[in-house]
């Protein structure tokens, strides 16, 4: 059990969270331990983790995405353009919104995987481009959206809004695909040893080019449901995104290098960090503070699985 | 002219005793080999005269001197240099600054004098024999030719203890040659040199005393006139290894047929296969030999020529379509090609095999389970269990996974690139049960290797290579390290 929870980071982070909301609960006995406080932070990590779903997987296969959070704004904008300009019925602008995402994806994924560009000049040059793109659709923002394509983000469904749905089912959606087929096990080894998957009779290139748009596609889904929740589109929509969605997905237990990482510890990266920014807003921390609070424990949770990890090793 | 003394050094680490109680003398002017199978020590012992280690007891003493080797800056400065046996390059500069790394020439503001250091360079490697232009990028060059710059870069510093851990596992015959009259010249001058190998025909043409290491335990060092062959596998290993040539199991049938195949390194290469036969490929290093097998296995596209499988014209244009014919083909470079280092014995296992890992449409971990647990046990990998991480096993038991993932693919055609490299005696023999055992089921297998007597004893036909062309083809009967070598190397 030790063992577990000292090797597995989704156990860790499990044990981390439940001890932090338990002294939170008695700090703070009215205001932190409540549905409504809960449900707040759920709704406020569900756009991050969607995206962090995708970004893990790349992290998986030993990549990263730096242009997400302009997808997120990309494809909500291009959508809600589509919808407020043209009339185009919803479903069709969301579809029209999602293969845009889509499109940025294979950019990405041809160029990084076919041409050899590296993953982090290609998707930093993208992050200006489809922000660039993002901007041109939208303009200032778009606002007046249809009312049924505003229901699909701000209803309710067991007291919960849908974009908590939503998020869930990504991350469930994913955590089976991850460990249930074939194809996306491969991510691992192209992770762990891109050679020698290759080698193995994986198709490295190929099995890249579509990490990159299932990245994009979920980026994607995520814009239009923010402008959906939003009940506008805002060019400036995911701004820093990108950089968040990381360090939740490395404190989920990804690793830079590859071949690490399961899909819940994306949920579980992002909702420790929700609930520390909420500590952090109850206990009236400026918000200065909390930025440099949060960059701290991202380093302390790194250095603190290092330590743990040579303390199991010293302990076989 | 240092004489190095170690006194009781022992070193654990958790869980296993590395060494206990090693005393070892090493004069100046002697090249003392060290044997001992993988997980012996000696790679412990090394590190702590290195600097990377410190013992937790005993001493270390140069010319009656005890000395504290904190680091491998202090070992340096104790005349103490290291040829380490995995590569210790920086891939991306080339190969002048590797060799002189943190030591370039400097005129008197602190530049470094590129021309200067063009010019040493160039020295030592003409003293390597080495045609390289000191300006080559590193990661331009063979792993045999890398190995050459590392062992170029231990020598730049004049060492007085000149450390070799397996420097002749990735170079050829011509090049070990050349390492072998640079380590008598250095002899000559007085230096100690301290040489690890598992190739014991080498030891015993080389080494001056042998000192035997067993399970981190000392036993013994002899003048190398005073100890058989025999008596020194027995003292390592603690049985008796036989050192016969095997059994053909070689049928009429024709599985792999090659016609005037040619690629980028090679030209006009033609054979046959047949089930249950062991084919050698010899030859020096950059004789073409791993590129055919990888043009073999889709890995490198051909240029020409020919390559019928089971009656059937074909080109692998990815190593997936080859698997899926039946083709497998095991890397030189285990490290870098071959294994999933910090994935589990199970994950590296069923690599190669994902699609049988199915129950139904979905990934079965059970299953794969049972499959690496058979692998695991039919291979004899010793581990505790197929959940371990590979990057801690031996390197026999690493080779063993290797070849379990291929196994597991049932392939009718197996390459093998170096099968032993770096490996142990004991699983060195194991290794070759397991081939010989492939090839009495009807198997075909390519062997490449620079170890004669390995390709000796398991090859019906061996094809020696020489810049690329066929020099000639070797049939059991006919075939001598004599014969091989001169065909690969005049």
């Amino acid at each position: 059990m030790l063992k577990k929870i000292l090797q597995d980071r989704v156990y860790s982070l499990l044990v981390l969270l439940a001890a932090i909301s338990a002294v939170a609960s008695i700090v703070f006995p009215s205001t932190f331990p409540t549905f409504e406080n809960f449900r707040q932070i759920l709704l406020n990590l569900s756009i991050d983790t969607i995206v962090a779903v995708g970004m893990m997987i790349l992290l998986i296969s030993g990549a990263f995405d730096l242009s997400v959070g302009s997808v997120v704004a990309f494809a909500g904008c291009l959508t809600a353009y589509l919808m407020h300009f043209f009339g185009v019925p919803v479903p069709l602008a969301i579809m029209a919104g999602i293969a845009g995402a889509m499109v940025v994806g294979l950019v990405n994924g041809f160029l990084i995987a076919y041409q050899g560009i590296n993953p982090m000049i290609q998707t930093l040059a993208m992050m200006g481009i489809v922000r660039g793109m993002a901007l041109m659709v939208s303009g200032s923002g778009i606002q007046n959206l249809p009312y049924w394509f505003n229901t699909i983000g701000q209803s309710k469904l067991l007291g919960l809004q849908m974009p908590v749905w939503y998020m869930l089912l990504a991350v469930l959606m994913f955590t089976f695909l991850v460990n249930k087929t074939i194809v996306f096990r491969r991510f691992y080894y192209i992770g762990g040893n891109e050679k020698a998957a290759d080698l193995s009779g994986i198709r490295v290139k190929k099995m890249k080019l579509w990490s990159f748009v299932i990245s994009a596609s979920l980026a994607g889904v995520a814009g239009i449901l923010l402008s959906s929740r939003l009940g506008a589109a805002l060019p400036t929509m995911g701004r820093g995104l990108e950089l968040r969605v990381i360090t939740a997905v490395i404190l989920g237990g990804a690793s830079l290098s590859g071949g690490f990482g399961k899909i819940p510890g994306a949920l579980l990266g992002a909702l420790f960090m929700g609930i520390i920014s909420n500590i952090m807003v109850i206990a009236r921390i400026s918000g200065y503070w909390q930025e440099i609070i949060l960059g701290i424990i991202l380093i302390a949770t790194l250095w603190l699985d290092k330590f743990l990890q040579k303390k199991y090793a010293d302990l076989r | 002219m240092r004489t190095i003394e170690l006194q009781g050094i022992s070193k654990t680490f958790p869980g296993v005793k590395a060494l206990q109680g090693i005393d070892m003398l090493i004069h100046p002017g002697e090249i003392h080999a060290v044997c001992g199978e993988n997980g012996a020590g000696k790679s412990t012992m090394m590190n702590i005269l290195a600097g990377n280690l410190q013992p937790d007891a005993g001493r270390i003493s140069i010319n009656d001197q005890i000395v504290s080797l904190q680091s491998p800056q202090e070992a340096f400065e104790h005349g103490i240099s290291i040829v380490h046996q995995h590569l210790s390059l920086v891939e991306s500069l080339s190969i002048a600054e590797n060799i002189f790394a943190n030591q370039q020439p400097t005129n008197r503001f602190g530049f470094i004098q590129y021309k200067l250091l063009r010019q040493k360079t160039k020295v030592l490697l003409d003293q390597l024999d080495i045609q390289l232009d000191p300006t080559t990028t590193l990661s331009e060059l063979s792993y045999a030719e890398k190995q050459m710059v590392e062992i170029a870069k231990a020598l730049s510093k004049n060492p007085e203890l000149f450390i070799l851990d397996e420097p002749t596992a990735s170079i050829s015959a011509k090049e070990t040659k050349i390492l072998f009259n640079i380590l008598k010249n250095l002899k000559q001058k007085g230096v100690a040199i301290l040489y690890i190998s598992h190739r014991l025909d080498e030891i015993f043409q080389i080494a001056d005393r042998i000192s035997i290491l067993k399970d981190g335990k000392p036993q013994g060092t002899f003048p190398v006139a005073e100890i058989s062959k025999e008596l020194l596998i027995q003292k390592m290993v603690g049985r008796t290894l036989e050192e016969t040539s095997d059994q053909s199991h070689r049928t009429g049938e024709v599985l792999l047929d090659v016609k005037n195949l040619s690629g980028e390194k090679f030209t006009n290469i033609s054979f046959t296969l047949h089930c249950g036969e062991i084919i050698g490929l010899a030859g020096l290093i950059g004789a073409g030999r791993t590129e055919i097998a990888r043009a073999i296995f889709g890995v490198e596209v051909k240029k020409g020529g020919e390559i019928i499988f089971k009656n059937e014209s074909i080109v692998f244009d990815h190593p997936e379509e080859a698997i899926e014919r039946g083709v497998a083909y095991v890397p030189e470079d285990r490290k870098h090609l071959g294994l999933f280092m910090d994935m589990s014995i199970r994950d590296n296992i069923i690599a190669a095999s994902l699609k049988n890992a199915r129950d139904g449409n979905l990934f079965s971990s059970a299953k794969a389970t049972n499959m690496a647990s058979s692998s695991k046990q039919s291979l004899n990998i010793a581990a505790t269990g197929v959940d371990q991480i590979v990057r801690n096993l031996s390197g026999g038991n690493q080779q063993k996974v290797v070849l379990g993932k291929w196994l597991l693919t049932n392939p009718d055609v197996l390459i093998i690139d170096e099968p032993t490299h770096g490996i142990d005696v004991g699983a060195r023999h194991e290794i070759y049960k397991i081939l010989s055992k492939l090839a009495s089921q009807g198997k075909g297998i390519i062997v490449i290797s620079s170890d004669m007597a390995e390709l000796l004893r398991l090859c019906d036909n061996i094809i020696v290579l020489k810049e690329g062309s066929k020099a000639g083809t070797l049939s059991r009967q006919d075939a001598t390290e004599q014969k091989i070598m001169s065909l690969a190397a005049n």
